[in-house]
């Protein structure tokens, strides 16, 4: 073979690599085979160590005074009450780090072809609620959470169910917060305008 | 140097520069009153390039090409979804506007083709980014490209 035969073909070879790069959109049917794939394939979820408790109110009615009612601890929406002296302020915030395996890696790893993760959606919760009556704080909470779900070529994840799922995490650890200071709280919101109480913070 | 390795140096100088978006280079965006501003920003990557998922944040949907960028303006004090999909995935971001500026960096991962052959056209993300890193990713990768499909402008 000559040397031009040689160089055409790998022209050729290469003109077929670089136009795999560009190629249009699979068809449906590849579409509707890889979303059955991605169902059967099982992810990687670390779930956030929060011991499940059920939701209650708390001994005392609040009024929120920051923060969205739709989006706060369960046990401090059960709480709200427009007239009352005592107010909750709660802040939520969240930070993302998402991670993705680089392409000229997985591209080549057989691993990647039998469902081996290919990237990770991280999100880290912050929130605080800060309970007062008047100039008084009567409890300060804060908690952190950490949700990550990883992706490969066959399961997809959405970074909304991973910030819902940190966000969900980060209310009920507020919520055990608050459950475990419960009688203090009670104590606190009944002896109110009686005499001054030391706050605690968490 | 023979017809052949011109014809290879041809292609693939044609194939590394014909997916790229074209266009001025990063502005910033002074949003109206009670509005804010979502920067929707693709880097060239060779793989995927050809490929252009819809971007919809709010009521305004586009289609940002590699090396692109678009500057979403939306209502402020709201949630406001952002969503982008391509045949086989999607992704899904909830935006809390009173934050003025937020920055989303548009990437397009691996999928699988029906063939067991990997190509890059299965799972768009829209992965918001610290303004940090963002503002200086935008104006070192993106210009602004005008939008192929626009299907509703906000008021």
């Amino acid at each position: 073979m000559d040397r031009n035969g040689i160089v055409m073909r790998c022209t050729l070879a290469l003109t077929a690599f670089l136009a795999a790069g560009c190629a249009a959109q699979q068809s449906p049917q590849s579409q509707s085979q890889a979303q059955s794939q991605s169902q059967s394939q099982s992810q990687i979820f670390i779930e956030p160590k929060v011991a499940e408790m059920p939701a209650h109110p708390l001994p005392f009615k609040g009024r929120l005074v920051e923060g969205d009612p739709q989006e706060v601890p369960p046990a401090v929406a059960m709480s709200l009450s427009s007239n009352s002296p005592v107010t909750f302020t709660y802040r939520e915030e969240l930070t993302h780090d998402d991670y993705r395996e680089p392409k000229y890696i997985t591209a080549f790893d057989p691993a990647t072809l039998i469902g081996s993760p290919v990237g990770e959606v991280g999100v880290t919760a912050f929130a605080s609620l800060s309970i007062s009556d008047g100039d008084r704080i009567l409890g300060d909470y804060t908690a952190k959470e950490h949700v990550s779900k990883s992706y490969s070529i066959y399961s997809q994840v959405t970074h909304k169910e991973v910030d819902d799922a940190a966000r969900a995490a980060v209310r009920r650890r507020i919520d055990e917060k608050l459950f475990s200071d419960e009688a203090r709280l009670a104590q606190a919101v009944a002896g109110a305008g009686k005499s001054p109480t030391a706050s605690i913070g968490q | 140097m023979n017809r052949a390795r011109l014809l290879l140096l041809f292609g693939v100088a044609i194939h590394m520069i014909g997916c790229a978006v074209q266009g001025a280079p990063f502005e910033r965006v002074s949003p109206p009153p009670a509005h804010a501003v979502i920067y929707v920003y693709r880097p060239y990557e060779y793989f995927g390039s050809g490929l252009k998922p819809e971007v919809t944040c709010g009521e305004d949907t586009v289609r940002i090409g590699p090396g692109g960028y678009h500057a979403f303006i939306v209502p402020a004090d709201q949630k406001v979804t952002c969503t982008t999909h391509s045949d086989l995935a999607a992704d899904e971001v909830e935006i809390h506007t009173s934050t003025r500026v937020t920055y989303l960096r548009e990437d397009i991962g691996w999928g699988l083709t029906g063939v067991a052959a990997i190509q890059s056209n299965g799972q768009p993300h829209l992965n918001p980014i610290d303004s940090d890193a963002a503002q200086t990713e935008i104006q070192s990768c993106c210009v602004q490209e005008q939008p192929e499909q626009q299907t509703q402008q906000t008021p």
